[in-house]
């Protein structure tokens, strides 16, 4: 196992290397208008001095050179112009955690109600409970979430009198945000869960098990959701880790200082550094989420195992 | 109910509704089962020979019920009324948890997929002999699994208890299955169609385990299949089943070597021992009719070259052959005209099989 881990480290590497030189390069073919502010204004002259004094003008190779000669040392350089001069990784500092709790909090929740709502659902498949559930689940899946954010924000503040505007020592403006990161995942998580459960419930071992008498109440927590819930522990890693990315509509709907929309904002203006610090943390974050999911699969199904070939049938 | 008879099912009926339609199953079943014997159930797919013995562990599909009848069972040696408990009136699953595993058991077609692949052998065998033993410590336990597990026949039963059931061949699973099944000593054990997942070779050991179980254990065993190899192996009795309906049974030398229904015939003609180099092998004409319709008269009649005029007209009752020979059949009405079974059957007696 350990090899394998290895091997699939150094294979992550080669990934994120791509991955990064590709957007490093692409960003280089961009017009050189988005760099400036007031460039109708400037004269060809300081154009060039501007971009030879943050190396533009210097052959691809030598930025590419710099930039890894940067990152091994730990730098990502400084924002050049969404927060000019500030180095990235302050930024990051500023805005990761905020994303984070949050993020996490609502996943933590969608998974303490979505499974409840998932198993509930299995239970008395075909009966209400089932068809209320279903109808949630086809509703959040079918309305763009843009939709049911602002449903949340209109009789949050109105009805429930919850405030707007987040702050971060309030934690009353924590509910609004936080529900309407969850609501989604909490459709998601009872979904599969529930799928998992009926496909799981359909098997034979399950009759085998009934079969010797064992009470359905039992096999339903000890085997049928224990099995079902295999393939959604791969992606639980991923989606714990990717919570730092922030949401982009319930970030800016709350004035939520976090790392939603960082992204889109940084390539709108042309902020090559921050752009490439970003595609980095989250080209990085994804494949160790990805490689932890992984290896939690090894953990929960003795099927599966890393480097031995036919382990499983 | 006789004192011998552990299971009495007294005119079945199963009905499952489909898609608004309602499917008569199992038509008016009776068939008396006695102790310590082994029985075959044989027929062609869609018989109904896997719904019949499902209803006597309450497993029929949630939109399968038992319209009418009753299932007498036994639930004791002692011989006594008072043990008979009539498992078509079972409602609750509490009901059911008396019967499941520590009186009837049964064993799956598929060992492939009848263990739970996440759990070690070792753990599933424990887990059933302590639904049944409750208050067995755990060592117990494991020390009576290790037991089931050699008395299959499976070696290093130690080291196996910790392994997961994808370390284990088909056969092995299927002697692990046969393990988890006798875990709580059943008085009557369902084989339904327990070697048709495995190779031939295998076949042989696992029917002769179970045979062998049957014996030292005094099991009363029932067997489903459609491989009349398989019975004439292993089968003291043979019920013969079409469209939902038992139509003979009889010892099984009465069946294969006296066969007196047409359907039985057929069957027999269709065994691929019997033909003959260079002739098609026989198939029966025609499909089962559909469940759906009220069968009028004998179901095998419309496929049925000796078939009356009130075969179309009117149910067979039972005739005696023998005393341990019975069959729907109006051939055996003393008014019927004398018919000689196929060439192919008669060929039976000259022991082709």
């Amino acid at each position: 196992m350990a090899s394998y881990i290895v091997k699939r480290v150094l294979r992550s590497f080669i990934t994120l290397f791509l991955v990064v030189t590709i957007v490093f390069c692409l960003l280089r073919f961009m017009p050189v208008e988005g760099y400036f502010n007031n460039f109708d204004k400037m004269t060809p002259e300081q154009i060039e001095r501007q971009l030879d004094a943050r190396g533009l003008n210097d052959p691809l190779p030598t930025q590419l050179v710099r930039f890894y000669n940067d990152l091994v040392h730990m730098d990502l350089g400084e924002s050049i112009k969404y927060r000019p001069g500030v180095p990235i990784t302050e930024i990051l500092a500023q805005r990761i955690p905020m994303s984070m709790l949050l993020g996490t909090i609502s996943l933590v929740l969608a998974l303490a109600l979505g499974i409840p709502f998932g198993r509930l659902m299995t239970r008395y498949k075909g009966r209400i409970p089932d068809h209320i559930g279903t109808a949630f689940v086809v509703l959040i899946q079918a309305v763009p979430a843009v939709v049911y954010y602002l449903f949340i924000q209109m009789y949050g503040t109105s009805l429930a009198g919850l405030p707007l505007l987040f702050s971060r020592t309030n934690l009353a403006t924590y509910v609004l945000p936080i529900i309407s990161l969850a609501i989604g995942n909490i459709a998601y998580y009872a979904m599969w869960v529930r799928r998992y459960m009926i496909d799981e419930s359909n098997k034979d071992y399950v009759k085998l098990a009934i079969a010797k008498g064992v009470n359905s109440r039992t096999l339903m927590s000890k085997q049928i959701f224990r099995n079902a819930f295999v393939p959604l522990v791969q992606y639980i890693p991923t989606s714990l880790i990717l919570t730092l990315v922030g949401s982009i509509y319930v970030e800016s709907i709350y004035s939520i200082p976090g790392m939603g929309g960082l992204l889109v904002k940084a390539i709108q203006m042309q902020d090559n550094t921050l752009v490439q610090a970003l595609v980095l943390i989250y080209s990085f974050l994804s494949i160790i989420g990805l490689i932890i999911g992984d290896i939690a699969m090894t953990l929960v199904d003795p099927r599966i195992s890393f480097g031995k070939k036919g382990g499983a049938r | 109910m006789d004192k011998d008879t552990i299971i009495s099912v007294k005119d079945l009926h199963v009905k499952f509704t489909l898609r608004g339609a309602i499917l008569n199953v199992i038509r008016g079943i009776s068939l008396d089962i006695h102790q310590g014997e082994s029985i075959a159930i044989v027929g062609e797919s869609g018989s109904g020979k896997s719904v019949f013995t499902k209803t006597f562990l309450g497993m029929l599909d949630s939109n399968g019920y038992i319209d009418s009848g009753e299932i007498l069972f036994r639930t004791d040696d002692s011989g006594s009324d008072e043990s008979i408990v009539d498992l078509a009136k079972f409602t609750t699953e509490k009901e059911w948890l008396t019967i499941r595993g520590r009186q009837i058991a049964m064993v799956m077609q598929d060992p492939m997929t009848s263990l739970n692949p996440l759990r070690t052998i070792g753990k599933q065998l424990e887990e059933t002999v302590l639904l049944h033993h409750k208050g067995m410590s755990k060592e117990d336990a494991h020390k009576r699994a290790v037991q089931l597990l050699t008395d299959v026949g499976i070696n290093e039963p130690e080291r196996r208890c910790k392994q997961y059931p994808h370390e284990f061949s088909g056969g092995m699973r299927q002697r692990v299955v046969i393990a988890i099944a006798l875990a709580c000593d059943p008085r009557v054990l369902i084989c339904d169609e327990p070697t048709t997942a495995l190779d031939v070779t295998i076949q042989a050991q696992i029917l002769k385990l179970i045979h062998e179980l049957q014996q030292k254990l005094n099991l009363t065993t029932i067997y489903i299949t459609h491989d009349l190899g398989v019975v004439a192996n292993v089968a003291d009795r043979i019920a013969v089943m079409y469209a939902g309906d038992i139509i003979e049974v009889g010892d099984v030398n009465e069946i294969f070597y006296q066969p007196c229904h047409p359907y039985t015939w057929a069957l027999l003609s269709s065994l691929p021992q019997l033909g003959i180099k260079g002739e098609d092998l026989y198939s029966i004409a025609g499909t089962p009719p559909n469940l759906q319709m009220e069968i009028k008269g004998d179901a095998f009649a419309p496929r049925n070259p000796y078939a009356l005029k009130i075969d179309y007209l009117e149910r067979p009752p039972f005739f005696d052959v023998s005393p341990t020979h019975k069959v729907r059949t109006w051939l055996k009405d003393p008014r019927a005209p004398q018919v000689e079974p196929p060439e192919t059957v008669n060929r039976l007696g000259e022991g082709r099989l």
